[in-house]
């Protein structure tokens, strides 16, 4: 029998890139993205290459206007059958179904990052999520058929199912082990990378684990980096990866390497094999889920033909 | 005390639950949900920070120390509707581990899917459930496995949706309704899809067992433990 993942693509589902800031490509500036510097796509492509990962989902990073998302298109339009983009919608945007249906019109974008959903953080308020400041934003990716890309804040992990029970036609994938950090527990670290301050298992599990009751709902194995408290191989989140498989399965969820914050610490090739480090026990069937038949079929990624 | 009668002794044994309607009426329900709503309302912002900071969760919100901040609290750990019952089940040898003074916000999904507390390898587990609201079908009410409890029931289907469990039972009730389970059984909370927080207080017990016994987990209340059966019950004395 031949094995599963000799015929399914390989997909990491969460990476970044950018260019030096530039007229061609503005970007936004800070300490940890300073405007010489640059992780370009062909870096990616070359790890890629070396590590058999076949495709990738480019997540915006620089700013979230439409002249920062520049070097995205550009990278989704150099490499169309290479890469799939995820785009960042500005928080006070008017109208941010324009954004959306601008970014996402033939260009490779597929759908939005979010980390706030603009809701009460008094989970004892009444819940109205048309009052929410992202209900557009949900609305037009129900529309337009957008996938949203959740990386909420543990002040707003309440409001998540209130959301995709009103919208079961929106695909949505949790990013980095479904954990939503704390204010105040975000840092860089001495590599110039985030640090995020959580307990693992997460508090923020009540509120995540049983969103496995809606089909419409993946993850992201990734971030290790940033959560773990040991290094390489982070053997401090392996219960929390069988948690995940416990509740979701492998075809719910989708490994990522979030590049390029590992490609000095531990480098991409180990995060290849992260699953053996993780979780050993997976069925061949499993380990290809996870490595990309999941991304391929949730994020319509075409297929190796 | 009140002891079970023997058609509730028999119920405990097979079903692993009993159902205590009006264990706390009248005046002493209406002194608990003060006590309840007073503590909530003083402890509700260390919460909210707690949750924001991501140690704590936003789907329930306990409050901390009860016993230390009314006696109504105390007074519900050996309660003359269901001490006798537990003293009962327990041969008469009986711990008190924790209080959970809970709030559980509304949510189209519950905080907590289908569990047993405990394995049968730990001393009999125990656990009274008392609504401090009125809870009805769909408001997030207590949800058990009735026979569950008994070893080598099982294994129990990991099912996604709470109301796919087969053979559970949801327990609706008047505020002040007592639901007294065996917790090696499977339970859990099903969805509250009404705009309303339900409110409970859950007091978890065990049959005693050196393994157990602290007798610094209730230093703070000792004053109010004089009798040698509330010392034992909280673990100040053996």
């Amino acid at each position: 029998m031949p094995h599963p993942d000799a015929h399914s693509l390989r997909i990491d589902a969460h990476v970044h890139v950018f260019a030096r800031a530039s007229a061609e490509f503005p970007r936004e500036t800070s300490d940890w993205l300073p405007p010489d510097r640059e992780e370009p796509v062909e870096k990616l492509l070359k790890e890629m290459e070396a590590h058999r990962i076949d495709r990738a989902v480019l997540v915006q990073i620089g700013g979230t206007s439409l002249e920062h998302h520049a070097y995205l298109l550009h990278c989704l339009k150099t490499y169309p059958r290479r890469f799939l983009g995820i785009g960042l919608i500005p928080p006070d945007i008017p109208s941010a179904a324009d954004h959306m249906d601008r970014l996402t019109d033939g260009t490779g974008v597929i759908g939005f990052r979010l980390s706030s959903l603009g809701g009460p953080r008094d989970p004892l308020d009444r819940i109205d999520i048309r009052t929410f400041r992202t209900y557009p934003i949900w609305k037009r990716a129900a529309e337009r058929d957008c996938v949203l890309w959740l990386y909420p804040r543990a002040g707003e992990a309440h409001l998540v199912p209130f959301l995709l029970e009103a919208f079961p036609q929106v695909r949505v994938v949790f990013n980095h082990l479904f954990i939503c950090p704390g204010k105040g527990k975000f840092s860089i670290d001495a590599k110039g990378r985030p640090r995020v301050d959580t307990p693992v298992p997460p508090m923020t599990r009540y509120a995540t684990m049983r969103l496995n009751q809606y089909e419409n709902v993946t993850g992201h194995l990734s971030g290790h980096y940033a959560f773990s408290k040991e290094p390489w191989p982070y053997r401090d989140l392996a219960g929390w990866h069988s948690q995940l498989l416990r509740a979701f399965g492998a075809n719910r969820l989708m490994w990522a390497t979030d590049f390029p914050w590992i490609a000095e610490d531990p480098g991409y090739g180990p995060l290849t094999r992260l699953l053996d480090e993780l979780l050993p026990d997976l069925t061949d069937r499993e380990r290809a889920d996870i490595m990309g038949s999941t991304a391929q079929r949730f994020l319509r990624f075409p297929s190796q033909s | 005390m009140t002891r079970p009668t023997e058609a509730q002794r028999t119920q405990w044994k097979e079903e692993g639950y009993l159902v205590l309607e009006d264990a706390i009426v009248g005046d002493e329900l209406c002194r608990l949900q003060a006590a309840f709503d007073r503590c909530a309302a003083e402890a509700k912002s260390g919460w909210l920070e707690r949750v924001e900071a991501g140690v704590q969760s936003a789907m329930f919100f306990d409050i901390p120390n009860p016993l230390e901040k009314d006696e109504v609290f105390v007074d519900l750990v050996d309660h003359p509707s269901w001490y006798g019952f537990l003293m009962d089940f327990s041969g008469d040898d009986l711990i008190f581990l924790a209080p959970q003074v809970r709030t559980v916000p509304p949510s189209p999904v519950s905080y907590v899917g289908w569990h047993p507390d405990v394995p049968h390898t730990t001393p009999l587990h125990m656990k009274v459930q008392i609504y401090l609201n009125d809870v009805g079908p769909g408001e997030g009410g207590f949800a058990y496995v009735p026979g569950s409890h008994r070893k080598g029931t099982g294994p129990f289907p990991a099912v996604r949706r709470i109301d796919s469990m087969p053979g559970h039972k949801v327990f609706t009730g008047r505020a002040g309704t007592a639901i007294l389970f065996n917790s090696y059984g499977m339970h859990t909370a099903v969805d509250n899809r009404t705009p309303v927080p339900r409110k409970s207080i859950i007091l978890i017990y065990e049959k005693w067992s050196r393994e157990r016994y602290n007798s610094q987990r209730f230093t703070a209340i000792a004053p109010l433990c004089a009798t040698r059966a509330r010392r034992k019950l909280f673990g100040l004395e053996v």
